[in-house]
């Protein structure tokens, strides 16, 4: 007999709905998977038949075959279990093939019968089509918040059989876990000294601006980095439902019970590979950092440390907010919308920003120069050089604003951007801004006298209107820009790594 | 020296881990082709005593000069010579500096690339370290400009930092000012370090370049001391613009004590790293250098006063704000955070009142430091 249940498969963060198809008849008894299973995919016959016999089913004495439908996409991981086990035991006519009407299944199954979540299966639930839906108990909460279908929640596939034959109710569905205790985003008013760089994380939060952070070990650069996500606006519901499809696509822990509404940080570390960071790893292309990060914030710490040819890789999520990636099997689209905080050392003994500091040889300080293409340092909007604070700063001194003193004007410059139709001056584009930034005598004078004596070139004088309309922005000042604004655009803005300066 | 003489001599000179001493040994033992041939045939052991006059440890380096001098070819290196415009002097030819005929540890052999006659007294030599601050910069470059005006010449090492600041001065002066002199540590077709190549060749145009290396002789940490010892020997005043503890240019400093030359240091901040080396010249004694007068005072110069040693004329107005802020950056480099804290201006203020002075070329920023130029 043939029969059918709808079930997904994940590719990239993008569920696939697939349609498992089981036939049985007489015959030579065998089990056979076909439809592009992966390893994963095609071991589910061995534990749907262990899970079979363990919850009191029969094992069918007979020609049992499995198409995963379409055949042509490839299917990944074990989400597709209890679906086949389902569809087997109509099939088999152990179950009523009316119960099966309108059933979809997302589950991995355990030897003894247990159901369970997998990785990837908001996005996965996401594409089912069906009216209801059977799904692990432990991921019950998070799947009801993207799926239409009713939620039958089930520990084990004794309790779905059951419920399937009409034998017992399906059970309730588990009570709200307990919410997870707010994640502690550690306060901007922890940061002692270093106004100019606070100043640039504002601005960078406001506008959308990379930003690029030199300085010696000890400044406090991650300190700030970690600061910043606080500054951002919280996740609209679309921004929310996004990231939590991709964190769960990646196989990141997820809250229980609700869409995170914060900002993700994702902090890679340097020796990162290039498939970690971008994305494509695993027959699933897996997201990679940078789609983690999405609506969020991309730390790297040790740019300089980074494989150049990894972050040459960055330039295209940089410039899109998306990535393609290809291979033989199979192309998707990951997003890739973050804003990146990179910080580094100036020179590998850290210490080159300090005039006569530098122990490092000249060969040293331009081999490490070379790692950053110019390219990817043209990306950076903000280029701030960090110092280590006074210690007399850092035990008197008085705090600076608190993160929700600054996230309000944040919010209220995003709201300005807002009325141009972009979320932040970074997603403006260059005739857009070249309309919105007048300059007023003051400012032409000083971008004037800038670009003559060579401080700013043709390509950064964009960037910097484009920084100085987010200055104006967080100040609440109208058109035309002033030469306070641009002035502040310029002094934030400098050139990394300055080449010696006896050269 | 002789045409002929020319490539043997170098050939010699090029031989691995033959310094100042050893060549001059090596020269004494005869005509340079004669001994030549005994390094090539490897029969400059067989005399007695001649291993042993060549230093420690020498018996095995000797054999394996045999195997060198046979993949050298005199008569090439001699007209490499000619065709980079390279002479080669000793003591016996009648150019050969006078300054060195005195002293203490003269040049055996001196490689010239250039004007010979450039080498003259009254000469200051301008030293200090290479990564020296904007500060440093600008004094050396003043100072050569100045000196240069002045007709003295401007002796130094073409390194990188101070040495190239005062030689890029001397350049800047007008056509009647003193011509240039380095000296440098490799071979004169080798420049060293690259990034100087246009000022190398600009001294080596309007001056002369000296080297005790021969030709092809490549940049080796002994050959630079040694190199010091000739600036000292060349100068009659040795000013440190910048140095730090222990700088290199400390050693030009102990070879001009040495010789009874001036020194003179350039004062700097006390916390300045770049400055720890002439402060503690000071400290310990050594003259102040102040400006160009008190040089070509102390070098018995007079100079018609055409305001040779004029300083750029400053604007007599400026607003308050951006001359409390160049009034900060006198005390040396200090940070945007602390500048704001110090002049009490807001972020915005302040950024544009460094963009100007910026603009206007009278501060610069270095990494997260602002410095005032000149």
């Amino acid at each position: 007999m043939f029969t059918t249940v709808s079930s997904a498969t994940v590719l990239g963060v993008d569920g696939q709905p697939v349609t498992v198809e089981a036939h049985v008849s007489t015959g030579l008894p065998g089990f056979s998977i076909v439809g592009l299973p992966d390893t994963a995919c095609r071991e589910a016959r061995d534990r749907v038949r262990a899970a079979l016999l363990s919850s009191g089913c029969r094992w069918p004495q007979k020609r049992m075959t499995v198409n995963l439908a379409p055949s042509g996409v490839r299917k990944v991981g074990s989400g597709l279990d209890l679906a086949i086990a389902l569809a087997l035991l109509v099939a088999d006519e152990q179950l009523e093939a009316s119960c099966l009407e309108g059933l979809g299944a997302v589950g991995e199954l355990g030897l003894d019968g247990t159901v369970r979540g997998v990785p990837g299966i908001v996005p996965a639930v996401d594409a089912v089509i069906a009216d209801e839906l059977v799904v692990a108990r432990d991921v019950a909460h998070l799947v009801g918040l993207v799926s239409d279908a009713e939620i039958r929640a089930v520990a084990t596939l004794h309790e779905a059989v059951a419920a399937l034959a009409g034998e017992d109710p399906w059970p309730p569905l588990p009570p709200r876990p307990d919410p997870d205790p707010p994640a502690r985003v550690p306060d901007l008013a922890d940061v002692r000294g270093q106004r100019a760089a606070r100043r640039a994380l504002e601005i960078a939060a406001a506008g959308g601006h990379h930003l690029l952070m030199v300085g010696p070990p000890g400044a406090g650069k991650t300190m700030l980095a970690r600061r910043l996500p606080g500054l951002l606006p919280r996740l609209d519901a679309a921004q929310a439902l996004a990231v939590t499809k991709i964190h769960s696509a990646a196989g990141l822990r997820l809250p229980a019970d609700r869409l995170s509404t914060e900002p993700p940080f994702r902090d890679p570390h340097h020796s990162t590979t290039m498939v970690a960071l971008i994305g494509g790893g695993a027959p699933t292309l897996r997201p990679g950092e940078v789609s983690c990060a999405t609506h969020g914030v991309l730390f790297l710490d040790e740019l300089g440390e980074f494989p150049p040819h990894v972050l040459d890789a960055l330039r295209q999520p940089l410039e899109q907010g998306s990535i393609r990636i290809s291979r033989a099997s199979a192309s998707v689209v990951l997003p890739a919308q973050f804003l990146l905080v990179a910080a580094m050392n100036p020179c590998p003994c850290g210490e080159a920003n300090r005039p006569g500091h530098c122990r490092c040889s000249d060969r040293e300080r331009a081999r490490y120069r070379r790692r950053l293409s110019g390219p990817l340092l043209d990306r950076f909007d903000l280029r701030i050089d960090v110092t280590r604070p006074d210690t007399n700063r850092l035990l008197g001194g008085e705090p600076g604003a608190s993160t929700a003193t600054v996230a309000a004007r944040v919010a209220a410059a995003r709201a300005r951007a807002a009325t141009r139709g972009v979320r932040c001056n970074a997603e403006l584009t260059d005739a857009r801004l070249e309309a919105a930034t007048s300059l007023d005598a003051g400012a032409t004078a000083l971008l004037d006298t800038a670009l003559r004596v060579g401080s700013l070139t043709a390509r950064g004088l964009t960037r910097v209107r484009r920084l100085a309309l987010t200055i104006a922005d967080l100040a609440g000042a109208e058109a035309p820009l002033t030469s306070e604004h641009v002035g502040m655009a310029l002094a934030l803005r400098s050139e990394p790594l300055a080449a010696s300066e006896a050269a | 020296m002789k045409g002929a003489d020319v490539g043997f001599v170098t050939a010699i000179a090029s031989l691995p881990k033959v310094g100042p001493a050893r060549l001059g040994r090596l020269l004494d033992l005869g005509e340079p082709g004669e001994v030549w041939e005994r390094i090539r045939n490897g029969t400059l052991g067989d005399e007695p005593g001649v291993v042993e006059s060549l230093g420690a440890r020498s018996a095995p380096l000797v054999a394996s000069w045999r195997d060198h001098a046979r993949a050298m070819d005199p008569e090439r290196l001699g007209r490499l010579h000619h065709d980079l415009g390279i002479r080669l002097l000793c003591a016996a030819d009648a150019e050969y500096p006078e300054v060195f005929r005195t002293d203490v540890e003269p040049p055996r052999l001196l490689w010239v690339a250039g004007d010979i006659g450039a080498v003259r007294s009254p000469a200051v030599a301008i030293v200090g370290t290479r990564r020296c601050t904007r500060y440093g910069h600008d004094v050396a470059r003043r100072f050569g400009r100045e000196l240069a005006s002045a007709g003295v010449t401007v002796v130094s090492g073409l390194a990188l930092g101070i040495d190239a600041a005062a030689h890029a001065g001397v350049l800047d002066a007008d056509e009647m000012g003193a011509p240039p002199v380095g000296v440098v540590g490799t071979g004169l077709d080798v420049v060293y370090p690259r990034r100087n190549v246009g000022l190398w060749h600009s001294v080596a145009q309007c001056g002369v370049l000296l080297s005790e290396a021969p030709p092809g002789a490549t940049a080796e940490p002994w050959r630079f001391p040694a190199r010091n010892r000739l600036i000292a020997a060349l100068a009659d005043i040795v000013v440190v613009v910048e140095s730090t503890e222990r700088g290199g240019s400390l050693y030009t400093v102990d070879e001009a004590i040495a010789r009874d030359v001036e020194v003179r240091a350039v004062p700097g901040h006390v916390t300045a790293p770049s400055s720890a080396g002439t402060n503690r010249l000071l400290a310990d004694g050594a003259a102040p250098a102040l400006d160009t007068g008190d040089l070509l005072e102390a070098l018995g110069v007079t100079v018609e006063a055409t305001g040779g040693s004029g300083r750029p004329d400053r604007p007599v107005y400026r607003d308050p704000e951006e001359a409390e802020v160049l009034d900060i950056l006198t005390t040396g480099s200090v940070t945007f955070d602390e500048l704001a804290e110090r002049s009490g201006l807001g972020l915005e203020r302040l950024g544009l009142v460094t963009a100007r002075l910026q603009a206007e070329g009278v501060v610069q920023r270095s990494g997260g430091w602002y410095e005032r130029r000149g």
